[in-house]
């Protein structure tokens, strides 16, 4: 009976000990929330506002909240962000709220790190997950669960060598141009200038496979990544199309740096990167020696002027005990309009709150750039945003995605019918998701 | 007593080794997790294991604490069936938790869960089906089928932190613990079982013994009931002889009075009328009592004057009777109170006295008998004798016959001689006395 009664309290203890209830008990528990975040922009770009926003948002939290502190720790750059979060996560000192990157997104869900937050979206009735940006909202959706809210996201768009368009002669395209417009570009810019016998000003470079599929309307997998649908007509149309923009180039394999150079009229890139080198206040010059803008990406016969979205999402750890509170500061982080309103002062992304883009401020805001000439109005960006693919969410997509790039690779390599060739390409694809499973 | 407890001390073993195995696979593990952590290679590895590890202090405390929760529990006893159902579910499953957070590398545990349960059963089937259902639990308890639907972080993963030479040589450690713990089973087994033949055997032969005492048991009473018919018969033929003892104790010796006494009237009817009518009346005195004696006897079996009077007033009214129904002269000295005898020894003392005094007359036409009865020490004296014509050869008769056979009964003694008139001596010993209670 004695050790019965031993065994039972032991059992108790050990219980206590394994599940954290023991952080709840009087005496461990602490009104702390602690936020896992890194010391510079997310957006590989510096600048001298790392905590500024979140530094607002705590203190005005905190008055919202009286008796919660919140804390974070400083000076983590985001190259090693992850590996930190990943230490403290092994360690069990995980922040009850931190920063994802989005290249680590599937890992920590796969990992069983982020808490998902359905039960508190469902408890919540003042959160309005229509507030956000869809594309935005559904970043943080793994397999239809929710696990991450947006905090900032950036569009691609398309950079624009505006000197080589005036210097052939070519008008600079609106905002729902197409694919055949940027070929016809391509073409015509393509040529050897200095009469080497090289060809030495190009069309574009960087803009793969994945730029076409996406405004393209293709959907390359079904939802949970077990079948991919490179067959697919739009798909084809995308590989036909790249194929065709490198024949352009006659073999000659265009660098990042010929653009910077200016001898290159179209690289896709970030709004944040526009952000960072044109806009106020951020205004440096990177590309010196040509003018510049950026544009929607060109649709192709069966999309839109659409692209991938780049979203920093914020989620919660699996093993928080202040649940109710991380969810508060999550959504003040996210939600709130002056928060969020700081991300374009602060930073180079876009809020993800619709009503915070397109609001009167920030247009003012926007048009108070002292270089002119910018042609993307905010309810361009704001439709971009919108209107920008989900990123699918399963297990192993990256590497499923590089699978593709191979895939892609060889059929534009390969001297028989494309059509053939896409379906073998497909088959080895669809072996290799079965594999994984 | 040795070999009883050598399963136990198998038991014993096993269950330290768990500890060690349990302590072993805690220890690297967390070793190898602090490892990643110290050489910043944690985004990796979470990478890798596609789960979150346990935090490394949470895994000793898990799975060392759980264990001595199994071991005190193995250690509590059960009473019923459901009571030790109920305790068997909750083993398995700290079995199953601690396990777990191992990662499934190791379950040897339930051996040590079926090691145990097996003590409580000897019946061969029941054994089997509880060691076949908790196999089947162990079987289940396997990293792969279940990291297949539960992601689990693999053992190999977390000792991949390890060159490949020293996670060789740390599985092969794991290995080489693992075996020994199935070596333990083994052999308790092993023992176990033996010792239950053994133990089977010793009740065999134990049985063997008590059948074989029980059919002398039986033997014993088969004779038992032989010798007690025996004993019933030969009760019946002494009741026999003491019948006729009786009958010729009264009868015989009432019919010699009468014979003598009706000689003698034979005699005096001519010389003396008056003396032959009061002889006829003394006669017929003695044929009533002995009417009497025969009643009594097969009444009670027992002389009438005892039956009304004490033994010395019954002794000497029988000598009087007889002095007056034959004329024989006969002295009588009682020296010593005739108390405290029981009513077989009365009875042996008065038919002596009568049986010497009837033989005096019928066989030594004694005219003068001397009855002396004294105590010697704790024994009453009977001494009888007569101026009959005595006997030279003994013939030992009816009455001499049974007077021995009474004495013999009561340990007395009788010595008689018949060379002048004829003598008896009888002795009886006296179980109740001192001199005082004589006196």
């Amino acid at each position: 009976m004695v050790r019965a009664a031993l065994c039972a309290v032991l059992l108790a203890v050990i219980w206590l000990a394994a599940s954290d209830t023991y952080k709840r008990l009087p005496g461990f528990y602490e009104d702390v929330i602690r936020v896992g975040v890194f010391s510079d922009s997310y957006w590989e770009v510096q600048n001298g506002y790392s905590y500024q926003i979140l530094e607002d948002a705590i203190s005005r939290f905190e008055e919202k909240h009286p008796g919660v502190r919140v804390e974070y720790v400083s000076g983590i750059i985001k190259e090693d962000y992850s590996e930190w979060l990943s230490e403290q996560i092994m360690k069990g000192t995980a922040p009850d709220v931190f920063f994802v990157l989005g290249e680590y997104f599937n890992d920590f869900v796969e990992a069983g790190v982020l808490k998902k937050l359905t039960p508190f979206i469902e408890g919540d009735p003042d959160f309005q997950p229509e507030r956000y940006y869809t594309s935005a909202y559904e970043y943080g959706n793994y397999e239809g669960t929710q696990y991450a809210l947006p905090y900032e996201c950036a569009p691609k768009l398309m950079f624009v060598n505006k000197s080589i368009l005036e210097r052939e002669g070519l008008a600079m395209p609106g905002d729902h141009w197409t694919w055949d417009d940027f070929y016809r570009i391509c073409s015509e810019v393509t040529k050897d200038t200095d009469g080497n016998g090289a060809i030495d000003q190009f069309g574009a470079v960087g803009y793969t496979w994945e730029d076409a599929f996406d405004s393209n309307g293709v959907t390359l997998f079904d939802e949970r990544g077990r079948e991919c649908y490179l067959t697919d007509e739009k798909a084809k149309a995308g590989i036909s199309f790249i194929g065709k923009l490198d024949e352009l180039n006659g073999g000659y394999s265009v660098s990042s740096r010929e653009f910077a150079l200016g001898n290159v009229a179209f690289q896709p890139m970030l709004f944040s990167e526009y952000r960072a080198y044109k806009s106020y206040p951020l205004s440096i010059k990177k590309y010196a020696g040509f003018e510049w803008d950026c544009l929607t990406m060109p649709a192709g016969p069966e999309g839109r002027n659409i692209s991938r979205l780049d979203t920093l999402t914020l989620a919660m750890s699996e093993s928080t005990v202040h649940g109710s509170q991380a969810w508060e500061l999550m959504k003040f982080l996210t939600g709130d309009e002056e928060i969020q309103s700081e991300i374009f002062t602060y930073s180079e992304g876009v809020p993800v709150l619709r009503e915070v883009v397109e609001s009167e401020e920030n247009q003012k805001f926007f048009s108070a750039a002292p270089d002119t000439g910018n042609v993307l109005s905010l309810s361009v960006l704001s439709d971009a945003v919108e209107q920008a693919v989900a990123v699918p969410r399963f297990h192993d997509y990256d590497s499923a995605v590089a699978e593709v790039d191979r895939a892609v690779r060889n059929i534009l390599e390969s001297s028989s019918n494309i059509n053939m060739e896409t379906i073998i390409q497909n088959r080895n694809i669809n072996s290799y998701l079965k594999s994984k499973q | 007593m040795e070999e009883e407890r050598f399963p136990k001390f198998v038991l014993g073993m096993m269950k330290h080794l768990n500890m060690v195995i349990i302590l072993y696979l805690t220890m690297v593990t967390v070793h190898s997790l602090r490892g990643y952590i110290f050489e910043n290679s944690a985004m990796d590895f979470l990478v890798r294991a596609e789960r979150m590890p346990m935090e490394p202090w949470k895994l000793p405390v898990l799975s060392a604490g759980l264990y001595l929760c199994l071991l005190l529990l193995l250690s509590v006893p059960c009473r019923s069936k459901t009571h030790f159902l109920l305790k068997t579910i909750m083993e398995l499953a700290m079995v199953f938790v601690i396990s777990y957070a191992l990662n499934f590398s190791y379950t040897g545990l339930v051996f040590l869960i079926i090691a145990d349960t097996m003590g409580y059963f000897s019946d061969m089937k029941q054994r089997i089906v509880l060691m076949a259902s908790i196999f089947v639990v162990y079987m289940l308890m396997d990293y792969h089928l279940l990291s297949a639907r539960y992601p689990m972080i693999s053992m190999e993963t977390c000792w991949a932190y390890y060159n490949r030479e020293t996670q060789s040589l740390l599985l092969g450690l794991k290995n080489i613990l693992n075996s020994l713990n199935m070596i333990l089973f083994i052999s308790y087994t092993i023992v176990l079982i033996l010792t239950e033949v053994k133990e089977k055997e010793r009740i065999l032969g134990l049985n063997e013994k008590l059948n074989t005492a029980n059919l002398e048991l039986k033997l014993a009473n088969e004779k038992l009931e032989e010798y007690a018919r025996e004993s019933e018969k030969a009760a019946e033929t002494r009741e026999r002889n003491r019948l006729a003892r009786e009958i010729h104790d009264t009868l015989g010796h009432s019919l010699t009075g009468i014979i003598t006494g009706i000689d003698a009237c034979v005699m005096l009817v001519d010389i003396a009328p008056e003396a032959t009518k009061e002889q006829l009346k003394a006669i017929a005195n003695v044929a009533r009592q002995g009417i009497k004696d025969v009643r009594r006897s097969v009444k009670a079996l027992r002389p009438d004057a005892l039956e009304s009077l004490d033994l010395k007033s019954a002794l000497i009214q029988m000598i009087e009777e007889t002095r007056n129904s034959t004329g024989v002269e006969i002295d009588c000295e009682i020296r010593t109170r005739l108390k405290n005898f029981n009513k077989d020894e009365e009875d042996i003392i008065y038919r002596i006295v009568q049986e010497s005094m009837t033989n005096a007359i019928r066989h030594g036409k004694a005219d003068h008998i001397k009855i002396w009865i004294d105590r010697e020490y704790n024994m009453l004296k009977i001494h009888i004798e007569d101026n009959g014509k005595g006997c030279g050869t003994i013939k030992k008769g009816f009455g001499l016959h049974h007077m021995e056979e009474r004495l013999d009964m009561l340990n007395g003694t009788l010595s008689y001689c018949g060379d002048h008139g004829f003598t008896i001596d009888a002795g009886i010993p006296i179980r109740w006395g001192t001199e005082e209670d004589d006196d």
